[in-house]
Parts: C-alpha cells; structure tokens; sequence
C-alpha cells in the first residue's frame, strides 16, 4: 500500500527523486574512489576503477527508475515517437479520424457550456439555492392584498419581497446631450427584496426599512450597465436627481455590472424603485405582483411547502376564489425550467455524434492493426509483453484523441460564440455562457473517456491473436479476421442505429417546426411594423392632449408617403404584455366565484384590424366614430363567440368590463366578431378576447403612470416597412422631442421571435444529425472498402470462374447492407422510445410520426447504398490475374 | 551457475531485499556504498554483485517503509545517505527470516531426498 502511494507520487515528483539519486550515486561513486586511492592507485586510477566497480551507471539509474515508479518514461517518449510516425505514414486516416474526433468533442464542448451555464452554475446571488418564487400555478403573478397576508402569516421564510413591473421613461436633463427620452424596464420592489439577494451594490445603499412607504418612495437604484451606458460612469451620481415619468427620483445607489434581477421575468431591468402599494394593499383582483422569498436556516422546501398551504387554505376559506394553486419553488426551477429539457436532450445528442465519431474511428483502427499484424507479431516474438503493445496502440489513439480535442477546443470556442449570437433571447444567462474550469474538465474527461472507448478495442484485438498466424505469408488470409469483422460490422451498425436516432429527434423536430409555420396567425403580418411610443410623464400625458396627440399622430402617420394604413392597439399580440379581464355579460346570472367569463384584455385605436388584416367574421370593425360621445363598441374574437355565445350570434349583445365613478357598469355593445389572433404563445391556441375602443376608454387616455401611458403603434408600409421607421419617428417627435420610442419591430420578426425556441432547437438538431449522417456513410465506406480490398482474391477468382459485375456488386452490396439493416432495427427500437422523452418539445407532430421513420429509413438507406456503391464498383473491376498474382 | 569452480553467483531473485535488511539491523545506519562493501566482505567476494544494482533494492524498501534514509557526512567528511533500519523493517525482517529458513529447509530437503 505503501508502495503504491509512493510510486505514485513519484510520477509527479520525479525531478527531485532524479536529483537524488544522482546525487547518491556520485557519492557513492567518490567513496569508492577514496578507497581504491587509499590502496594506492592514482586519482585517475582510482577513478576508473571506481567505474567499473560500480558497474552501468545508466543501466542502474534506469533499474532505479523502473523500481521508483509505473512507468518507463522513456517507453513513453519513445511510443509518442513512434506513434507520431505511425500517423503521419497514413496521413488520409489520421485526417478522418482527428477530424470526426475534433467535431464530435468540439459539439460536445460547445453545449456543454451552454448547459454549465444555463443549468449548472448557481443564480449569482448569496446562497441562491434557498432562494425560492410563492406565484399562482409556480410562474404567475400574485395579487396584493394576498402577498401581504402571505409576508405576515407564513413561517418558514427568512425574508419575503415582491417585484412589479415597472416601464419608465427616463427623461434627459442634461440640455449638453442631445439623446432623446428612453424607456427603460424597471421593477418597483419592496424595501426587503434586493437586501434578500445579498448582493452589495457597487456605490450607494439598497433601500432602507420605510423606504416603501408612501411619499417615501421616490429613491431609485441603478443597474451598473444603465449607469455606464447613460451617465458615464458618473462616480458623484449617488445623491443626484434624475426624472422618472415625469417625477424626480433620488438615485441611492448602483448595482454591480453583472447584477441581473428578476432571473426569469422582467430580465432586462435596468432600475430598480421603491413599490409603495398605497390603495392595492386591499386588492385581490389585480394579479401582478411576482413574490421572492428566501428560506429561514433549516427549512427545507417541504416545509416552507405545507406552510403555505396552510396559509393559503386558511385565506381561500376567508376569500373563496382567491390564493388557488399557490407554489413555492426554487428560483431557479423558474429560470431554467423551459430550457432544461431542450439543453439535456441536445447535450444527449452530441453525446451520440461523439460515440458515432468514436466507433468510426475505432473501426479504421481496426482496419489499420490488421494490416499491422506482422508488425506486432515480430515485436511479440522479440519479447515485447502483452502490454507494452496495448500502451502503444493507446499512445496512438491519445495522440489521436488530443490532436483531436485541441482541434475540438478551437471548434468549441468558434461554436460557443455562434450558439450564443444565434440562440434566442429565451435562453437564460445566456451572456455567462463561456469556458471555465468546468468546460475544460468535461473536455478533458471527454478525450480521456473517447480513447478509451475507441483505443482499447483494437489494442486488446490486436494482441489476442495468435503469433505464428501472424508470421505466416498468408496470415491474411480470411480467418483470422473473422473476428475482428464482426466487431468492425458491429461497430457500423451501431454508427447506423445512433444516426437514425438522431434523425429521427431531427426529423420529428423540422415536422414540428413546418407544423408550427403553417400556423396561421389570424393576421398578415407582411409589411408591417409596430412601435411603442410612451407618454408617460411628457406633457402629452394628461387626458385632453393625450386624446388628442392619439389620434393626430395616427393621421399623421397614415399620410405619410408609402404608409398603406396604420393604428395602434395596448399591447401587441405575441410580443406585448397580455392582459386578462373578467366581464359581465347582460342579462346572465352572477357567475359562482372563479367562473366568470374572462378575455384578453386590448384596446385598439382606429384602423388596427385594417392594419393587421385580420379577419372579420361578421358585425363591423372599430372606426373612428367610436369615440367618448358615442356608445360603447367592443370587438370579440371567434373563441369568445364560441365560448359564450355558443349557438348565438354575439353582435348586439351587450358585456361589461368596469363600472364608471357611480359604481354602475359601463356597458359595450358588440359590434363584430373577428377570428382568432395568436396572443402570447405561438403554439397556444386563442383565449377568448376582446377589442376596446381606445377613444371611448378613460383609463387608456387618462390614467397616470406606466401602465397605461403607452400605444403600440402598428403600420403597413406598401412596399418595405423598415424603410418608413425613421419617418415614423420623426412623426412622432415633432409633436414633442421627449418622446420615448422603443421595441421597433416588423411583424415578421415578432414571429420568428415567438418560434425562435423551436427553430434553435431544431437548427441544432438537424445540424448534429447531418453530422452523424455523414460519419456514419464515411464509416460504411471505410469498412466496405477495406473489406473488398482484402476480398481482393475471392472476387478475383469468383470473376474469373464466370461472375459477371452485377453478381460481384450485389455482393458487396448486400453485405454492406446487412450491417445498415441491423443497425436501423436497432435504431427504430431506441428512437420508439427516446422520441417519447421530446413530447413536450413537438408541436403538430406525434413522437412515432411514421412519415418520419420512413423518411429517414429511406435516407440512411441512400446514404449507406452510395457510400457502398464506390467500393463495390471497384471490386467489378478486379482484375482476375492481377488479384490472384497480387497475393 | 556452477560454484565450486570459484565462479561467482548471482544474487538469488528476492534475496538481496532480505540481505541488506539483515546487513542494516546488524551494522547500523550504512551508506549504499558501506553495504556493497559490507556484501561482498561477507560472501568472500563470491557473491556477483554490481554496486549500482543495490539501488533498486534501496529504494523498493524505502518505499515499503522498511527502511530510511538521511544524508549526513562519513568520517572522511564526505557527505553519503545512510539507510537506517525501521521498527517496521525489523518486523519484516524476522518475517521474511522465518520464511526464508522454511524455505530453505523445504528445498534443502527435497534436494536430500531426490539424490
């Protein structure tokens, strides 16, 4: 035990074990010296005699060496050498073999950051795994009064705070700049949250306890990128006043510049503000509250778990309908919870090119050490041991496999970086995406595991077989490799049966995404862009000029040059916030508690559905008329009808959404019915919804702060829309400089943003699968061309015994296919199953599509006849004399 | 190797490891080069012994812990390693004592009975 400590240790401490022994040899050497020069030689005598009594000095370090330590470091140096030569011999082969290597660790590399960073690593707050969410169903928002009642009756939580959704403009008080107004995101938080965090700002303080206290709550902190990008930096700006909507915030502090909060929702917030909730502590209705909490020392999640249910049960007996389906879950399920399935079954799928790239490379070896028997066979009849030649074919495969990696790392870095510019916004954490200690461990193992998996095959193969077989001319003949072509044969049909996995995932996955384009929005969204321009603290936010600006700037904008039409609507379908909203319908009786009807929620200025074009069933759109004079309209999409008029005809019905200053509803007639719009998931059909007129609507024209003091504006351009954005703006700014425009975008690119999760996936996917493609038709063909090369006899006598070419290829062929076969039996059976594991990710598409399976069978199958068919028209040109003299 | 013509013999395969320990628990602290000398005083220059191949026994038992060494200076003021016997080694050593005389017996008796 000892020994092998020792030995063991002494791979690393070699230089000082070689120093010391030197150092006793010399002493030695000296002693010696000393006693045959007291016997009355000479020093120089006696220094040769020394010499030859101590015998070989090398020979001894040598034998010292062996005993001291596992391995011979000579024997080392001399394999890389020699395996170095071995490989450049035979450059075509080392390509192959380092190119399928460096792509099959490179793709794994690359996700496996992507996967260390979005997955792996902890959130960057102080002890971030006792951090959890308290939302309705684990992701939605909570209601004011509930969070309250939640802070102040539950246990099990060290801290529990809650964020809003803040949109602010920031207006420029420096008249030297000449930059416009900008809206940024923030969050209003309660005075406990960003302390909950435990992350210390840069300058400045977090919020103090009253600090979220009415009147009190005009403080804001800033993000350190927002500090950097809009006050350079300024190190006095702690103390100094900038203007928020219109009112004057102190600036208390700056967060670090990788500071980000919320992880999951609100992502991009650049600033953060006191929430005084004032009237809404009372409110159970308005869901928009996201609450943190961070657990108290020794509380496990169960426990926090049945707190609140507790809590909950007890304030639903207090106020039925309300506290329903309340969750605690660790923050960062919430963050990573989309995304961790897509990652792991892409970090699976690498996992299969590599072992494709393996097995490939593993049977050129095979093909490679065959050819190489004599070689060995003279080396083990010289006395070279069993595993001495094992470590020497592995020397060759680590040469191989480090080649391969270090060209793989290249590929990696390259491969990150386009991952990151290409993976939706989505993702997570995205922007930590990188290579650290980590990524270098799994590259390292991964290279340590690959030659293993592909070095150790062959090295044991070529040893096992017999010496004098080996020696004989004629030991290539067909028996001694028969063994060995049955593992090669295995190898191939393994590289089949993981290729037609993999296609299939891509194949299931590029079915999914076409069934998800040819998902009909319900508008056209060609030639369009939208725009949202703010109003929020700028003179234009009061009722009156409000109104008016509306509707000017949507005339306006439609007399510019090139504008086919345009209007505006609250929130955009697919990329605005949503909205939902109970309402009354007349004449029904009042619903029981949690089942009255409810639609999405939008409010829309003239000229919206001409736009957009969408659909109108039946009834009228909104028009200009409809303003505050005429009787309320609303609009309602083909879900709503079917939902709540089922058999009816909705229009001229009437539905409330509000009541007015008297407490008496506020009723709206419905005018016309449209068909459904997608509203926030691409791949969710329609809630019912509804369409407000924005001139008849108080709160659209007349309420303060950010939530209602905003219009997204919708244009159609006759011919390209991008081109009319910078005459938009204009328009826009000559009614008021201060004018915040953001979130520009054409329709197009909201809905490749709202498919950008799929598509990433699938581009991935099919990327890997062609791929794994191609290694496994290289592979075939490596292994059918090697086998008619050494079939080079047979077929020659069988042509000249009067086999014609088409007997020689079918043939060849068959065999080839035999090995496909088997393969794509075993790749169906995996796929079966492991399709199922991708159910959630398809859209459209069934995991056992059997268009699918077929296609892909039929492209492996072409794919293995080609690679095939090269070998295979070779052997029909043997020649019968030369195969024969050949041998 | 035939000895009886005054040839020298090799040290048997195993033995070497047992003859320094016995050397060292007899002598004392030694230098490599005081137990070669040590070695072929004893065996009447009949053992066939390269001074340098002492080394790899040395360093196996200082790696077992039988043994151990430290430099300090001869009485020629030269400065050498001297090995020292551990408790450990003399443990070793009445062990693989025991077992080399059953050994030896063994063989010593079968070789009696086969002539």
């Amino acid at each position: 035990m000892h020994r092998f400590f020792a030995r063991f240790l002494s791979l690393f401490g070699s230089a000082r074990a070689e120093r010391e022994l030197s150092r006793e040899i010399e002493s030695h050497l000296a002693l010696l010296q000393e006693d045959f020069e007291r016997r009355g030689l000479t020093p120089e005598a006696a220094r040769i005699a020394a010499r030859r009594a101590y015998g070989n000095i090398e020979q001894a370090k040598e034998l010292h060496r062996e005993e001291r330590s596992f391995w011979r470091l000579e024997h080392l140096a001399k394999d890389l050498r020699y395996g170095c030569r071995n490989l450049l011999r035979t450059p075509g082969f080392t390509a192959v073999a380092v190119i399928a290597l460096a792509l099959g660790i490179g793709a794994n590399t690359a996700i496996f950051s992507v996967v260390n960073a979005v997955l792996l690593r902890p959130l960057a707050y102080k002890d971030a795994d006792r951090l959890v969410t308290v939302l309705h169903n684990g992701t939605g928002p909570v209601a004011t009064a509930n969070y309250i009642d939640w802070r102040d009756q539950s246990h099990s939580f060290e801290a529990m705070g809650a964020a809003d959704y803040w949109s602010s403009n920031l207006a420029n008080n420096d008249p030297s700049d000449s930059r416009p107004a900008e809206r940024v995101l923030g969050l209003k938080v309660t005075q406990n949250l960003l302390p909950m965090l435990g992350i210390q700002p840069l300058l400045g303080r977090l919020f103090l306890p009253g600090e979220d206290n009415e009147g009190a709550d005009h403080e804001v902190i800033l993000s350190g990128r927002l500090w950097q990008s809009r006050f350079n930096r300024d190190p006095g700006i702690v103390g100094k006043l900038i203007v928020l909507n219109g009112e004057a915030y102190t600036v208390v502090g700056v967060m670090p510049p990788d500071f980000r909060f919320a992880p999951f929702w609100a992502t991009k917030a650049e600033l953060w503000a006191p929430n005084a909730f004032g009237k809404a502590i009372h409110d159970r209705g308005g869901n928009h509250l996201r609450v943190f909490a961070r657990l108290k020392p020794g509380v496990s999640l169960e426990q926090a778990r049945a707190d609140m249910a507790t809590v909950t049960a007890r304030l639903e007996k207090q106020y039925p309908a309300t506290n329903r389906a309340v969750m605690v879950r660790p923050l960062k399920e919430n963050v990573v919870g989309q995304i961790q399935t897509p990652l792991l079954l892409l970090l699976g799928a690498v996992g299969f090119v590599l072992l494709i790239a393996c097995a490939n490379v593993a049977h050129m070896l095979l093909a490679r050490t065959s050819d190489r028997h004599k070689e060995i066979a003279v080396r083990t009849a010289l006395g070279a041991g069993r595993s001495r030649i094992v470590s020497q074919f592995l020397t060759e495969s680590l040469l191989l496999a480090a080649t391969g990696s270090a060209l793989g790392f290249l590929l990696a870095l390259w491969g990150t970086k386009a991952l990151v510019a290409i993976s939706p916004a989505y993702i997570p954490r995205v922007d930590t995406i990188g290579l650290d200690g980590r990524v270098l461990l799994f590259l390292l193992s991964t290279t340590v595991l690959t030659v293993l998996i592909f070095g150790l095959a062959p090295a044991l193969q070529a040893t096992s077989s017999n010496l004098s077989n080996g020696l004989k001319e004629g030991g290539r003949g067909d028996s001694d490799g028969l063994r060995r072509n049955r593992l090669r044969s295995f190898l191939v049909a393994s590289e089949f049966a993981l290729a037609f996995v993999l296609l299939i995932g891509a194949g299931l996955m590029i079915r999914s995404f076409s069934a998800l384009q040819a998902v009909d929005p319900g508008f056209n969204p060609n030639s369009v862009f939208s725009m949202v321009v703010s109003v929020a603290g700028t003179k234009e936010e009061p009722a009156a000029p409000r109104t008016l600006f509306y509707r000017q700037l949507v005339q306006k904008i439609r007399a510019l040059p090139g504008v086919a039409s345009a209007g505006a609507i609250n929130h955009l379908p697919l990329a605005g916030d949503m909205w939902d909203l109970n309402f009354t319908i007349e004449g029904r009786p009042k619903p029981r508690p949690g089942e009255s009807p409810a639609a999405v929620y939008r409010i829309v200025m003239p000229g919206y559905f001409e736009t957009m074009r969408l659909t109108l069933r039946s009834g009228r759109t909104i028009g200009d008329q409809d303003d505050a004079r005429a009787p309320g309209v609303v609009i309602i999409n083909e879900r709503a009808a079917r939902e709540y008029w089922p058999g009816e005809n909705p229009v001229g019905k009437r539905i409330a959404f509000n009541t007015d200053k008297n407490n008496a509803l506020v009723w709206l007639t419905i005018v016309g019915v449209t068909a459904n719009a997608k509203q926030e998931d691409w791949a969710l059909p329609s809630y019912p919804e509804a369409y407000l007129s924005a001139l008849q609507n108080r709160d659209f024209l007349g309420e303060n702060g950010s939530h209602m003091a905003y219009i997204t504006l919708v244009v159609r351009a006759t011919a390209n829309p991008t081109d009319l954005v910078a005459a938009v703006k204009r328009t826009v700014w000559s009614f008021d400089r201060n004018l915040p425009v953001s979130e520009v975008f054409t329709m197009n690119r909201v809905i490749a943003d709202a498919t950008a999760q799929p598509r990433f996936e699938m581009l991935l996917l099919a990327g890997f699968a062609a791929i794994a493609l191609t290694l496994a038709a290289v592979g075939i063909y490596g292994v059918m061309s090697y086998s008619v090369s050494r079939r080079t006899r047979e077929i020659g006598i069988r042509i000249s015994l009067g086999a014609c070419a088409s007997d020689v290829l079918r043939m060849v062929v068959s065999q080839g296919m035999m090995q496909a076969l088997a393969g794509a039996l075993a790749g169906i059976v995996s796929a079966l199953f492991l399709a199922r594991l991708m159910a959630k990710m398809l859209y459209g598409v069934q995991p056992a599509d059997p268009v699918t399976f077929i296609c892909v069978a039929v492209i492996l199958a072409a794919a293995a006849l080609v690679a095939m068919l090269v070998p295979a028209r070779r052997a029909t040109r043997i020649a019968p004399m030369l195969a024969l003299r050949n041998e | 190797m035939p000895s009886e013509h005054g040839g020298r013999m090799p040290v048997l395969q195993g033995t070497l490891d047992l003859i320094v320990l016995r050397t060292l628990e007899t002598m004392g602290p030694q230098h490599a080069y005081a137990i070669a000398t040590r070695l072929q005083q004893v065996s009447e220059d009949l053992l066939q012994l390269n001074q340098g191949t002492l080394y790899p026994a040395l360093v196996r038992l200082e790696q077992q812990r039988w043994i151990a060494g430290v430099w300090k200076r001869t009485e020629s003021n030269r400065e050498a390693k001297f090995y020292a016997i551990t408790k450990a080694g003399q443990k070793a050593l009445a062990e693989e004592t025991r077992r080399w005389r059953r050994i030896s017996g063994l063989v010593e008796k079968l070789l009696s009975e086969g002539a």
